[in-house]
């Protein structure tokens, strides 16, 4: 009888103790499952946010190389734009010699040089409260065949016949370096205006510049 | 008979503690293998991610390239093309420079 009963109770622990194992394996695979699910779940979550982020650097860096593409191509632009402003303004000085020879416009180079003689005097007298001037005109060595007494006679009687003044033009022997043009100024006071074709192309610089890109980049319509 | 229904007790008890401590031990490497497993797929992911972020940035460089290069082309073209009308008015734009350098407007 007692046999019987301790048989029952070693069944019965066993039977617990099984049990026992049964709900600690079960939680065990649970547990371990649910670890496993969550990272999942988390590595998901990170490689989307992952993505994103390198997608906008992605962007970003192709916004970059096409905006320095874009400004790369402004410059390039500009590049040629100064490249044939320099031509313009090159040609133009190397036609001077051509001018001198040819005319230009119908205009021989003395009538051009009688005009900023004219033109440099009349600024002169404008800024002279004197009614009585001396002036003097002063050439480059490759110009002194241009220029003459007659030639400077007749523009100082037309100044002071049209402004009622008492100009008198003279050459002066003193010589400039300069591709064309001239330089007047008054005879012992401190008055000048410089016409040779540098300081006009340098004080006209902005007007010409102007002028340039205008007339240089003009389309034309077929 | 009394002690050997005892023995027989303690020795089922001593074999159902047993059991329980093996399977504490099973259990216990579920977790072990599981929290292994997590290692493994973090640093997969950590892999994957390096290697994503190659594909990503090789894919918008290269998108960039192609649209930096038809930018560039258009604009060597256009700046060929403005020369080129640049030189078919450049007489007409010396003589303008000439008129005004020499005065006569």
């Amino acid at each position: 009888m007692i046999r019987l009963g301790a048989k029952e109770i070693v069944e019965k622990i066993k039977d617990e103790a099984n049990a026992e194992c049964e709900k600690i394996m079960s939680g065990a695979r649970e547990t371990g499952k649910k670890k496993v699910e969550e990272s999942r779940a988390e590595i998901e979550l990170q490689k989307r946010r992952f993505i994103e982020a390198e997608e906008r650097k992605g962007v970003e860096e192709k916004e970059r190389i096409v905006r320095a593409a874009r400004l790369n191509a402004r410059k390039l632009k500009w590049d040629v734009e100064e490249e044939m402003i320099a031509k313009a303004l090159e040609e133009a000085m190397n036609r001077i010699k051509e001018v001198k020879t040819d005319g230009f416009k119908g205009n021989s180079y003395s009538d051009i040089m009688a005009g900023l003689i004219k033109d440099a005097a009349i600024s002169i007298i404008a800024g002279s409260s004197a009614g009585g001037d001396e002036l003097e005109v002063i050439i480059s060595e490759e110009d002194a065949s241009f220029v003459n007494k007659k030639m400077l006679k007749k523009i100082s009687d037309e100044i002071n016949q049209d402004r009622g003044v008492n100009v008198r033009l003279s050459l002066s022997g003193e010589r400039i370096k300069s591709a064309g043009g001239v330089i007047v100024r008054g005879k012992g006071v401190e008055i000048e205006v410089n016409n040779t074709f540098e300081q006009r192309m340098a004080r006209l610089s902005t007007s010409l510049r102007e002028d340039i890109v205008k007339t240089l980049f003009m389309t034309r319509s077929v | 008979m009394a002690v050997e229904a005892l023995k027989l007790i303690r020795e089922g008890e001593e074999e159902g503690r047993k059991l329980m401590d093996a399977e504490k031990e099973s259990a216990a490497r579920i977790i072990k293998d599981a929290e292994e497993e997590v290692k493994r797929l973090k640093e997969k992911a950590r892999e994957d991610e390096k290697s994503l972020a190659v594909q990503i940035s090789d894919t918008y460089a290269k998108e960039g390239a192609e649209k930096e290069k038809k930018i560039v082309e258009n604009a060597e073209a256009e700046a060929e093309k403005r020369k080129a009308n640049a030189e078919s008015n450049l007489e007409n734009t010396v003589n303008v420079l000439l008129e005004k350098i020499l005065g006569l407007v």
